[in-house]
């Protein structure tokens, strides 16, 4: 029954994402959150949502490029970690998280494919309007069963994965800490770029990572 | 011809624009979503000229592209020009002409801006100690008011301007918005670096190694831009395997 709930949570957030809204419930943390509240460990929903939003800060779904899908990732990853308490059940379940998020971005471009054969061809004006309605409810309708189905293949992957190899973890908790937190520093730098360079805001930088330091050791 | 919208044929296609993005292709792009908002606004203008509506739709199905929160402005626009009776040439000139501003002006604005932002924000505030399911209200809450308000006010605009929109939108120098946001997010990566560092159960507990690595990951992302992601995640998916694979070895 939980497959079931998380795999139609999958394809709603995957909707999300380009087809419907774009409210950003699809953003990895609060997808992550999501799933943590279905799966009964919002904690784990939030730390695993957090750990992806983080690798993930520069994925956004600008114009006709590809980049991972960020909910159907998140759904995957914390589903796939709640499944074992070992140590390594987060780490795998991230590993496999951002796998399936790249599958997803895959499926995306897939989608659009496909989508540029259903769609009313502009040489030929539609003689309905309902031609344009229905050709536009299908699309929505295939985002959303694109989206189910790589969140299904990424759940049955991932639980099985963790629950083969959760055990055999070699690392201590911090340094699993360390691990999972060093390939999203390093989209805080690819942002900081992108928000103007290291020249142009090292003020900002540097007053933020004071009050980052401060917050963090009041709060 | 100039006739009149209903109240309920421009909410609807108001509510339709969330949904613009649903048939995205690579031949026509927004091309089937903006004729799907257009829709309900056609219909209310011709009625049951099943002539007037076939030709509308074969304009309107055609190549267009903007990005999702502005196309408001487009769409409001156009549905002014087919109300005033705009000849199809210039409604076909008009959409190509607000394309790319539309698309560069809201990728720079919402995707490289307000959403990195609002997202760094509201992960330094989880790490900082907030509760979880504050922070997540928080940066849903105060992106989405932004995000719905923009739409509107887009879609008004061009309602209200018709094919002077893109004054309009100059006139609200969108630009100095964006890095106006572009400086709160550069404020927002420097607490979360902080935050990173000195939090309990993040660099600061890994040790200083770790904090050491840290320091370069993000010298790495900043020196070498996007093209560092795609390795980064790849290096760390290939270190989770490779230390799993130990652990079953040993």
């Amino acid at each position: 029954m939980e497959t079931v709930q998380l795999t139609l949570l999958g394809g709603l957030l995957a909707l999300d994402g380009t087809s419907v809204g774009q409210f950003m419930m699809s953003r990895p943390l609060v997808a992550g959150a999501l799933v943590g509240w279905v799966v009964g460990d919002p904690a784990l929903g939030l730390s695993v949502g957090a750990i992806l939003e983080l690798y993930l800060l520069v994925s956004f779904p600008t114009g006709g490029s590809r980049f991972p899908e960020g909910a159907t990732a998140s759904v995957v990853a914390v589903a796939s970690a709640a499944v074992s308490v070992a140590p390594g059940a987060v780490p795998l379940g991230i590993a496999v998280g951002l796998v399936w998020g790249q599958l997803g971005g895959f499926s995306i471009t897939w989608l659009r494919h496909a989508n540029s054969r259903l769609v009313p061809e502009p040489t030929r004006a539609p003689r309905r309007s309902g031609d344009v309605t229905s050709a536009h409810a299908l699309a929505l309708l295939m985002d959303f069963a694109r989206g189910a189905a790589v969140t299904l293949s990424g759940l049955l992957v991932g639980r099985l994965v963790v629950g083969s190899f959760a055990a055999a973890w070699a690392l201590a908790p911090g340094a699993s800490a360390g691990l999972l937190l060093l390939g999203g520093t390093v989209s805080a730098g690819i942002l900081l770029r992108d928000l103007g360079g290291f020249r142009r805001r090292h003020a900002l930088l540097a007053t933020g990572m004071a009050l980052g330091i401060l917050g963090a050791r009041l709060l | 011809m100039s006739g009149t919208f209903t109240r309920g044929a421009l909410a609807s296609s108001f509510v339709r624009l969330f949904l613009i993005q649903g048939s995205w292709n690579y031949h026509t792009m927004l091309g089937c979503g903006f004729a799907f908002a257009m829709l309900p606004g056609l219909r209310s203008l011709h009625g049951a000229d099943a002539e007037e509506m076939t030709e509308s739709l074969g304009r309107h199905v055609e190549l267009f592209n903007a990005h999702p929160y502005l196309a408001g402005a487009a769409l409001g626009a156009v549905l002014e020009l087919e109300r005033t009776g705009a000849d199809a040439e210039t409604v076909r000139r008009f959409k190509l002409a607000v394309r790319g501003p539309l698309g560069s002006l809201g990728d720079a604005l919402v995707w490289a801006s307000w959403l990195p932002a609002l997202s760094v924000l509201a992960l330094t505030l989880y790490w900082a100690g907030l509760p979880g399911w504050l922070a997540v209200a928080a940066f849903l809450g105060i992106y989405n008011i932004g995000h719905v308000g923009l739409r509107l006010w887009c879609f008004r605009v061009g309602l209200a301007e018709g094919r002077d929109v893109g004054r309009r939108l100059a006139r609200a120098d969108l630009g100095r918005w964006t890095d106006r946001l572009k400086g709160v997010g550069a404020l927002s990566v420097g607490a979360l670096v902080g935050v990173l560092l000195a939090r309990d159960g993040g660099f600061a507990d890994a040790g200083v190694p770790w904090m050491a690595l840290a320091i370069a990951a993000f010298l790495a992302g900043l020196r070498l831009g996007h093209r560092a992601w795609r390795p980064a995640a790849v290096v760390a998916v290939g270190a989770i395997v490779l230390l799993t694979a130990v652990g079953i070895v040993r």
